[in-house]
């Protein structure tokens, strides 16, 4: 009943919630127009509320004066005046936690373990001018709620206003992994850059920052325990990530809701180390490098020597200390097992350990997984490692599926939680041409392009049985660099990186009850890539100004 | 055939290494293995009699890229690989700049915007191992600047010195083809002027000499244009997205300071739905929907080309624009007409009947009317290729004809003996690959998916198909921006570095260029534009970019 309801005012009033994104899983709009008080205060009813949540009002007021956002019709904020002018003025928003609740830092409630967060959130806006509330059952909720109110609004000759009054909301989201993943090792992004797209990550609800940190091109991490892992392998002394550079980066994020979850991938990916230990590494440089490694460089790390089983297992433990998040990933794709068939020593001690290479690799993994589950944290790993290799994992291990969206059934068969980014819908490298010289007729390896309307379609639990569906934690879109650098990491990611936070926060119904569709998601895009734009994100326009400013006269059947 | 091979291979390698930091690569050049640094106090002397001043602002901005650009080379170690090669370096402290004897001394923006093929962008560049004066000539300023961007690209930085290994240097260098252009559509999107000048620098730097500037189209009418001011009025998607007469005439003197000619078109008749806002009248299938009967892309509407009014009417817009241009060159466009909306526009089929004309008829009324008053205005007329390929419309022998459906179009253009200007969506689309636009599509793809890779535009053969007399109608080519996708955020990565590909195709010549070759030096101009302030990307990671080769497919 209350869903055919909202979807009677939805139907009678789409304009009211063009604003926000994602679109808030329960949400009833009104159509009357409502502006800011010249003394809008935003107060918190807290005995000492924390410093991060004083820091996000801050934020938010900034954004709400800010953004100034004309609303995307044609004749833009002219076309409100008159009803703006005839608006009840909005003096207050108050926040308050839920009787009972706990007051901890944003930053604390946003690296608890995964599934453990509460993110859920009521925002109730009057349209008579009284107070509008925000409660929450934690400081993270309060700031998701923050977050949804400062998208409402529009300015226009010096007002700030919304249109859609009275809005009561109840939002939680529909998975607790929404991400982005960005990989700083084919080339380098400077925290600057990092920092930044946290930003934007928070604009859209993401929580997970993945932070593929290291590969075979560049190994950019600086860690007191091995300082020669960058000295040798960043690409300069200026291209590197400091223990400073590393807290700043999990400090910022986690007091804006975002867990940073860091991935050293092994035992491939890793030719980088051989600029400081050579000795671990197999096949290094070889060439052809398409005969050991699916790109230029190809190096792996020599698995089968206790050695190196040692140094990386303590690498893990190294990282896992600097990380207040319970995830880190040991990443585990991609391995060439030609280059170990072609190395001497790896074949010698197999022969005298007497194990298989998938024997080794299971001692291997245990090992590194084992230094992670010592310091509290939860082992992530990439599809092959569940369904390529014969490895024991602990049964809390997280899948992220890349290959195919095909794969993240056999993951749930085998009853692993599984993160989607299935390079299908969620890679947002793909598309862009052949980057591996001398290859004037080449394509991307992904080809086509993911667009945003093709990650929004994406459906996480497909060929997934009910009893498998609260194996699937979330999903996330996800940057390789090979082809991008800070000249165009926002121009890439933004807006699409959007479209799945939608699909994994609010799920695959809308506050409408009716399914998630492109059509209708269409007209808010615009609306947050706007916002960005606006605050410094090089968020990239989705079609002409024409079709922004008239919804739905650019879709195919218009 | 083995040892015949085996030589050109080493002959390749040898080239390789001693040019790294050009684009495009000179017709004619060699180098020795000497390094050579500036002295502090490095000078350009202009020994020109009644130098024009854009030369010395040519001058200034060379000298100024010359200690800004800071690009250590590219290699493993970078800069610091060459210090000691630094540290033992003769000091060059002039380069001379001078024109032949015989020659006429105009500024760069005068030759500039000459007829096309009687600009002379030729140069000869010397650079002794001694350390005595470098030397550039040229018959024209225009040649002189050329000079000046080679110059400037043969220097790289390491702690404080500005230095290149590969001294001495020769050059005789003059263009393959007389056209290389670059395309951008303001209207779908608007650009800033501060976005058009930013290009041009960008262009001047690969020694691309023509902006063909797609100005208008259905979405959005930005140029205020004298007598017509209406249009951009309520056409422009605001007041501030306009291109006033002032903008226009900064723009055109910006960049033939830089050695570009600036091409407008006015996208007729098709293309022109947004001037129903001024002129309802004027305009047929005006936002009709469904717009896919009526267009290739929303909004419909196309010029009532049938009405005496509308004839005069843009005739009389080409006249006004063409005072605006002191290019030699007009596009009238002529793209994509959708017949079906004649069809069904009643006024149109009115017309028809009583004119006893047919649609195509009236078609090349309408056309010998616009560049009628082009030749009037003294202007070459410009059109898409379904104005000489689809249409029966009577144009004269020397308009150019742009070729964007296909490259195997090209073909056809060129046995009705038209002069051709290559743009073919399947090699120089800057747009393509980046996914459906239209909403309410997700299968939706980019209609010329794939992308084109820059090695893809680079092995682009501009005389494929072609007999030798069709090849001398060849003006040369350019890459194209449509800006559905594409606004101020990203107008540098989607376009820099890859339309310096068609830069050395055009400017070097199909025969002397090599894909294999050309990436560490693309590498090298993308590091440069970067530190010049545009957004190049990153054409591969930054360990292939200081290991030539070795990223290769079969390395």
């Amino acid at each position: 009943m209350f869903a055919l309801k909202s979807f009677l005012i939805l139907g009678a009033f789409p304009a009211g919630v063009l604003s926000l994104w994602p679109i808030p899983k329960s949400m009833d709009a009104g159509s009357t127009f409502l502006k800011l008080s010249s003394q809008f205060n935003i107060s918190i009813s807290l005995q000492s509320p924390p410093s991060d949540l004083l820091a996000a009002v801050e934020t938010t007021m900034y954004y709400l004066k800010n953004d100034k956002l004309e609303r995307l019709v044609v004749g833009r904020g002219a076309y409100d005046v008159q009803d703006v002018q005839d608006a009840k003025a909005l003096s207050s928003l108050k926040l308050s936690l839920e009787e009972g609740a706990q007051v901890n830092s944003i930053s604390t409630e946003a690296v608890k373990n995964i599934g453990t967060r509460s993110e859920e959130y009521q925002l109730h806006i009057p349209a008579d001018g009284t107070a509008a509330t925000l409660t929450a059952n934690s400081t993270l909720g309060l700031f998701r709620g923050l977050t949804t109110f400062s998208q409402f609004w529009y300015q226009y000759d010096d007002q700030i206003y919304m249109i859609s009054a009275p809005t009561i909301i109840q939002d939680t989201p529909a998975y607790p992994f929404r991400g982005f993943m960005l990989d700083t090792a084919r080339n380098y992004f400077p925290p600057t850059d990092i920092i930044h797209t946290l930003d934007a990550m928070s604009w859209v609800k993401l929580n997970v920052f993945h932070w593929h940190v290291t590969d075979s091109q560049s190994f950019p991490l600086e860690l007191a325990e091995f300082p020669e892992l960058a000295q040798k392998g960043a690409y300069s002394s200026a291209a590197v990530y400091t223990p400073a550079n590393v807290q700043n980066i999990t400090t910022h994020a986690a007091a804006i809701g975002i867990d940073v979850m860091l991935e050293i991938d092994t035992p491939g990916h890793t030719t980088s180390i051989s600029a400081s230990h050579p000795e671990y590494m197999v096949c290094n440089q070889a060439s052809p490098w398409s005969t050991y490694a699916n790109e230029p460089p190809a190096g792996q790390l020599r698995f089968t020597d206790p050695a190196v089983v040692n140094f990386t297992t303590a690498l893990f433990s190294a990282v896992a200390k600097t990380l207040p998040g319970s995830l880190v990933s040991t990443g585990g794709d991609e391995l060439n097992i030609n280059c170990y068939d072609d190395d001497a020593q790896t074949q010698a001690e197999l022969k005298s350990s007497g194990l298989t290479l998938e024997e080794s690799l299971s001692k291997f993994t245990q090992s590194t997984h084992g230094a992670l589950i010592a310091e509290g944290k939860t082992p992530v790993v990439w599809e092959e490692m569940v369904l390529d290799h014969n490895v024991t994992l602990a049964n809390d291990t997280i899948v992220m599926v890349w290959i195919s969206s095909n794969d993240a059934a056999s993951v749930a068969a085998k009853n692993y939680r599984i993160v989607q980014a299935p390079s299908d819908y969620f890679y947002l490298d793909c598309g862009a041409g052949e980057w591996i010289g001398d290859t004037p007729e080449a394509t991307s390896w992904c080809d086509p392009f993911k667009t945003w309307q093709k990650a929004y379609t994406f459906d996480p639990l497909a060929n997934l049985t009910d009893s498998q569906a609260s194996l699937v934690l979330g999903g996330e879109q996800l940057l390789w660099t090979e082809q991008s650098s800070p000249n165009n990491l926002d121009s890439i990611v933004w807006p699409r990186a959007a479209a799945s936070a939608e699909v994994f926060w609010t799920g695959a119904t809308g506050p409408s009850g009716s399914p998630l569709n492109v059509t209708e998601a269409l007209p808010r895009l615009h609306d947050i890539r706007f916002r960005m734009e606006q605050r410094g994100v090089k968020a990239i326009v989705l079609q002409p100004l024409w079709c922004a400013l008239r919804p739905n006269a650019c879709d195919l059947y218009a | 055939m083995v040892p015949k091979l085996t030589f050109a291979f080493v002959t390749v390698l040898a080239t390789f290494s001693s040019v790294d930091a050009l684009w495009p690569l000179p017709t004619s050049l060699s180098t020795g293995s000497t390094a050579l640094r500036l002295t502090p106090q490095f000078d350009i002397q202009v020994d020109v009699k009644g130098a024009p001043s854009d030369l010395y602002e040519a001058v200034a901005r060379t000298k100024t890229y010359l200690w800004t650009d800071k690009l250590e080379r590219l290699v493993v170690g970078r800069g610091s690989e060459d210090a000691t090669a630094i540290s033992n370096a003769k000091y060059l402290s002039s380069l001379t700049i001078s024109l032949a004897d015989s020659a006429e001394v105009r500024s760069i923006s005068e030759e500039a915007v000459d007829e096309l093929e009687s600009r002379d962008d030729s140069y000869t560049l010397s650079i002794p191992e001694t350390g005595s004066d470098a030397v550039l000539k040229a018959n024209s300023t225009l040649g002189l600047f050329r000079g000046l961007t080679t110059f400037s690209q043969l220097f790289y930085y390491y702690n404080g010195e500005v230095y290149t290994l590969e001294a001495p240097i020769q050059i005789t260098d003059k263009p393959a083809y007389p056209y290389r252009g670059f395309m951008l559509d303001t209207s779908r999107n608007y650009f800033p002027v501060s976005d058009l000048e930013r290009t041009l620098d960008a262009m001047s730097w690969v020694k691309i000499n023509n902006f063909h500037w797609h100005v208008v189209d259905s979405q959005s009418f930005p140029l205020q244009i004298p007598g017509f001011t209406d249009l951009a009025e309520k056409g422009a998607y605001s007041a501030s997205s306009i291109y006033s007469p002032s903008d226009v005439a900064h723009i055109i003197s910006y960049a033939a300071a830089r050695g570009i000619d600036v091409i407008v078109e006015i996208d007729t008749p098709g293309h022109t739905a947004i001037i129903s806002e001024a002129h309802p009248e004027y305009v047929a299938c005006a936002g009709s929907t469904p717009w896919a009967s009526s267009a290739n892309e929303p909004p419909a509407g196309q010029l009532r080309f049938t009405e005496p009014v509308v004839v005069n009417f843009t005739a009389d817009l080409f006249t006004a624009v063409s005072k605006m241009f002191p290019s030699k060159f007009v596009s009238t466009g002529g793209d994509e007409l959708n017949v079906n909306c004649y069809d069904q526009d009643s006024v149109t089929q009115g017309t028809l009947n009583k004119t006893g004309q047919t649609l195509e008829q009236a078609l090349d009324s309408f056309t010998q009317a616009t560049h009628g008053a082009l030749a009037k205005a003294g202007k070459t007329p410009v059109v898409w290729e379904e104005m000489v390929l689809d249409h029966n419309v009577t144009l004269s022998n020397d308009t150019v004809v742009m070729v964007w459906i296909s490259s195997e179009n090209v073909a056809a253009v060129a046995q009705k003996g038209f002069k051709v200007v290559h743009s073919a969506s399947d090699y120089f689309y800057l747009d393509c690959g980046a996914g459906g636009w239209v909403g309410s599509y997700p299968a939706g793809n980019s209609w010329c998916d794939p992308f084109k890779t820059w090695q893809r535009s680079y092995t682009f053969d501009p005389t494929a198909n072609l007999t030798a007399d069709e090849s001398k109608l060849i003006l040369g080519g350019q890459h194209l921006l449509w800006t559905e996708q594409s606004g101020p955020e990203n107008l540098d990565p989607v376009v820099w570095p890859r339309a310096a590909s068609s830069a050395e195709l055009f400017w070097t010549g199909p025969a002397l260029t090599n894909v294999t070759t050309a990436l560490p030096r693309l590498h090298d101009v993308a590091f440069r534009m970067r530190q010049r302030g545009v957004n190049a990307i990153s054409l591969q990671p930054l360990w292939c970019a200081l290991r030539p080769g070795v990223c290769d497919l079969t390395a």
